[in-house]
């Protein structure tokens, strides 16, 4: 039995003259959460729901759990409703004509169980969710929380083996939306689910996702864990969209040298075999150190600007390689006009393709 | 799970292409059909019962300006007075119903609606009872206190004209006050902050903003009152003021009937009517995106002090000019022997009712008119459902084709429309004309706008994903039908169906020109009433429509109310 769920090869979805997703590919382990991140309208919610059979692609193959559910060569597109696959959407599309109860149990329903398991199903999905006191009420009359808790719960109740989600969690607000994150993380794991996650938000992305696919104008930018995508971006693009970080212009100087517009030669490392041609250095703004650190590189500096975040401080600080950004944590905080050492390892200086 | 062999798309019959080809067809006869034959007999200068016409020439077109130079000047001037009206009534109500704290502001803007839905054909018989000459109750009081002569005549370009606009012009309210809601309040309330007066407001702000909303409004109004027809018969014939509309009447009722030069008339109004509903959609799609912005705003209301109950008493003089005084006066003449207002005089009597509802022709035409009502709108509402499912959510070719198909007859004045139908129905070969078979298609025909826009409304309210979800549960698009989109769908279904029933039960313009004698219809048959017997039972006829209207009304409110909790 293969360990693949589902593999998508060379997506192409056209609207109209518009290319919307333009030659996607990648695959999903069994019980993988991946995530797919990147700005609006680039293309992520289109490939999700050309998973689920929404959009109708014009180009490449969709295959899950083995089978070809959709496959431009073979003319082959397999409606929505038989791929086996399960949705939340962003808008939660609870369906305000029934209750909670019957919101939860349609899947089931449609796949003719019978009452008792179908109240099995949905009081366990309804637990898992915390809404089982709910059950009877109208799903109009429920909070926006409520809402993406009963889809959610509707979403898993016929065990289905793929779950995919819309930024299902981009409606509620902030606090909620932590609490939700942590629950939806716990919950994916606990029930083994193979999950495609699409967000906007590269916070929740990097912390619920085994796997990370950074998108941009349709094409993938980047492929890797949470870990990889934040400490070896491969691009300008996935260094800027996702945390934040500082980009220095220059031009390489051999082997893991980086020499900056005027100013001083950088240790640096570069995930890619590099071809002379980069131009950009990133550095993640909370790798950036005050004090000197033996093997590091070292910048004297300024701090021009401090902004008091509470969780962190963030100083603009002048230095030969210009204005960097610095957070540190909210101790020994230094007063604007101060001179101080800059240290950063070569391993967090990343050289960024061209 | 998934079955290989069911997802293959194999070369088949396109069935897309097909349905749509079958919709565009049918819809195209049903609509465009009548205005082809509308063209080519308003072009025959020969026998004008001729089919198909011999000879061709634009000798109707030129005598509309020789001839009917008159007409063409009532029209005008009626048109131009019912506008200002309608816009001066419209503008004053929806200011103070929009942005000042009038009191029992809710309940009075519910009122505004009422005239529209009392017709203005009920509106005229029953100013017409009010205000007429010698017998109106007004020179009935005048002359009682005194007076010597009358001094109210509504058989005038005036009295038209008053009439059309309070019964016809609720639009205008609807459209003003709609650019007036639209408004973000912070554009106001910034001028506000930056030290301007109310006054300097209201002039350098929001009159600017709600300027294109009126100019539209106008454009339309004045489209409207052009096409105008309950009014100017009942009222107009009388005094021998003719307009277009009645004018193009009067030329199929002379012998032998003049459809050349009807059709001539019928078709330079429709092109004059479309020309301005053109420029009116210019109008709004160009100025007025500032206050658009897609959400409805509740603009905090400007607090008026003891002024309010000032603007009160305007909103309270409409609600009586336009509905407690008509419904008064025609209950009134409807329960006595002879109408008069001079209660010393009165001899009570509950015989017109008695006489409308035994009368034959009378009563048929009353249960003709509910039946056609019934059967229209049930069979009506299933298949623009149809046509709401293939033009809004569909991914068919050609759906666009199919919206403009279906909303053109809104373009073409209801009585033109009638005559081209009756016109085409004669010439065809089929047995149709004279039944009600005929006025069922033809109400059909019209009514398709109505009821596709209202459904239209409900469809786009919502949202796509509902639908989708359903499938991706494993629903099938019948299974997701049933329990998903037509549930949803139910309380829209039941507004469109209450609004055509009442649409088709009030229907004059189109009925006067295809009732037959053994197909009587109840609009037309109190207009006849009103021209051959007596007031008094013409003012029952009325009231027994106007109640059939109001129950359904009724019935059109709870089901709104119901729709909007359901929806939130």
């Amino acid at each position: 039995m293969s360990t693949t769920r589902i593999e998508v090869q060379d997506l192409v979805v056209r609207y109209g003259d518009q290319v919307a997703v333009n030659g996607v590919s990648f695959t999903v382990g069994r019980g993988e959460h991946l995530t797919l991140l990147g700005p609006s309208g680039c293309g992520k919610t289109t490939t999700l729901r050309a998973v689920a059979g929404l959009e109708h692609p014009s180009g490449g193959s969709i295959r899950i759990d083995g089978q070809t559910m959709y496959d431009s060569a073979q003319r082959k597109n397999v409606q929505t409703e038989q791929r086996g696959v399960s949705m939340v959407f962003q808008s939660y599309a609870v369906w305000p004509h029934m209750s909670v109860f019957d919101n939860v149990a349609y899947g089931l329903r449609v796949r003719k169980l019978g009452a008792a398991a179908i109240k099995e199903n949905v009081e366990r999905a309804l637990d898992l969710v915390q809404m089982r006191h709910l059950a009877e009420r109208g799903a109009s009359k429920l909070s926006g929380g409520q809402q993406q808790r009963v889809a959610l719960a509707r979403a898993i109740a016929f065990s289905p083996t793929v779950v995919l989600f819309d930024e299902p969690l981009s409606n509620l607000d902030a606090k909620l939306r932590a609490e939700m994150r942590v629950e939806l993380r716990e919950l994916q794991r606990r029930l083994g689910i193979t999950s495609v996650y699409v967000t906007h938000d590269q916070e929740e992305a990097l912390a619920i996702s085994d796997r990370v696919i950074v998108m941009n104008v349709g094409v993938i930018e980047q492929i890797g864990t949470p870990e990889e995508i934040y400490n070896k971006p491969r691009s300008r693009f996935v260094a800027d969209f996702v945390g934040s970080a500082n980009l220095i212009k220059g031009k390489p100087a051999g082997e893991g040298l980086f020499a900056v517009d005027g100013g001083p030669t950088l240790k640096v490392t570069a995930p890619h075999r590099p071809h002379g041609k980069e131009s950009e250095v990133a550095v993640r703004t909370a790798y950036i150190d005050l004090e000197p650190r033996p093997g590091d590189n070292h910048v004297p500096g300024k701090v021009r600007q401090r902004l008091f975040h509470g969780d962190f401080v963030q100083y603009v600080i002048d230095s030969p390689v210009g204005a960097l950004i610095v957070r540190r944590p909210p101790v020994n905080l230094l007063g604007e006009g101060a001179e101080v050492t800059l240290s950063f390892s070569p391993e967090h200086c990343v050289l960024l393709e061209a | 799970m998934a079955d290989a062999s069911t997802g293959v798309l194999r070369p088949r019959i396109n069935w897309q292409s097909l349905t749509t080809l079958a919709v565009l067809g049918i819809v195209g006869f049903l609509v465009l059909l009548p205005m082809v034959f509308l063209v080519e007999e308003s072009l025959n200068v020969g026998d004008p019962m001729a089919f198909p016409p011999v000879e061709f020439g634009i000798a109707n077109f030129v005598s509309i300006l020789e001839e009917d130079l008159k007409t063409v000047v009532n029209t005008l001037v009626i048109a131009v007075m019912a506008t200002v009206m309608a816009i001066l009534i419209g503008f004053t109500l929806a200011w103070i119903l929009t942005r000042t704290n009038v009191p029992g502001r809710d309940k009075l803007e519910r009122l505004m609606e009422l005239p529209y839905y009392m017709t203005p054909l009920v509106g005229a018989l029953a100013w017409a009872v009010i205000a007429g000459p010698k017998s109106g109750f007004i020179n009935q009081i005048w002359k009682a206190v005194g007076g010597t002569g009358d001094i109210a005549d509504i058989y005038t370009h005036f009295g038209i004209a008053w009439v059309m606009a309070l019964f016809e012009g609720t639009v205008a309210f609807v459209m003003i006050s709609a650019s007036m809601k639209s408004m973000d309040p912070a554009l106001e309330e910034s001028a506000r902050v930056m030290g301007a007066s109310k006054l300097r407001t209201t002039l350098t702000v929001t009159l600017p903003l709600v300027m294109p909303g009126v100019l539209g409004a106008t454009l339309f109004v004045f489209a409207e009152m052009l096409g105008s027809f309950a009014a100017a018969l009942v009222l107009g014939i009388p005094g021998r003021i003719y307009v277009i509309t009645t004018a193009i009447w009067d030329s199929t009722l002379a012998y032998p009937p003049d459809y050349g030069r009807a059709s001539a008339m019928g078709l330079s109004l429709f092109v004059v009517m479309f020309g301005m509903l053109t420029f009116y959609r210019r109008v709004i799609a160009r100025g007025s995106f500032t206050t658009i912005s897609g959400k409805a705003f509740r603009p905090r209301p400007m607090d008026m002090g003891r002024l309010a109950w000032v603007l009160f008493s305007i909103c309270a003089l409409y609600v009586a000019l336009a509905v407690v005084f008509p419904i008064a006066a025609l209950l009134m003449t409807s329960l006595q022997r002879f109408a008069t207002v001079i209660l010393g005089q009165a001899q009570w009597t509950l015989a017109n009712y008695q006489v409308a509802l035994s009368l034959g022709p009378v009563r048929t035409a009353l249960l003709n008119s509910i039946m056609l009502g019934l059967g229209v709108a049930t069979v009506g509402v299933v298949i623009m459902a149809l046509l709401v499912w293939i033009i809004y959510r569909s991914q068919m070719r050609g759906r666009g084709a199919i919206e403009y198909l279906v909303m053109f007859p809104q373009a073409v004045p209801r009585l033109v429309f009638g005559l081209a139908l009756l016109w085409a129905w004669l010439n065809m070969p089929v047995g149709l004309y004279g039944t009600l078979w005929l006025l069922a298609l033809a109400y059909f025909t019209v009514m398709l706008p109505l009821g596709v826009r209202t459904l239209a409304g409900v469809v786009l309210q919502i949202d796509k994903s509902l639908e989708e979800c359903a499938r991706v549960c494993g629903a099938s698009w019948g299974y997701q039908m049933r329990t998903v989109t037509l549930p949803l769908l139910k309380p829209g279904i039941l507004a469109a169906w209450l609004l055509i029933f009442m649409a088709c039960v009030r229907e004059l313009g189109v009925s006067a020109f295809l009732m037959g004698p053994n197909a009587k219809v109840i609009a037309p048959s109190i207009v006849n009433a009103f021209a051959t017997s007596g007031t008094e039972l013409t003012a029952a006829m009325a009231l027994i429509q106007t109640f059939t209207v109001i129950v359904a009304l009724i019935i059109l409110f709870r089901v709104a109310r119901g729709m909007t909790k359901e929806l939130q």
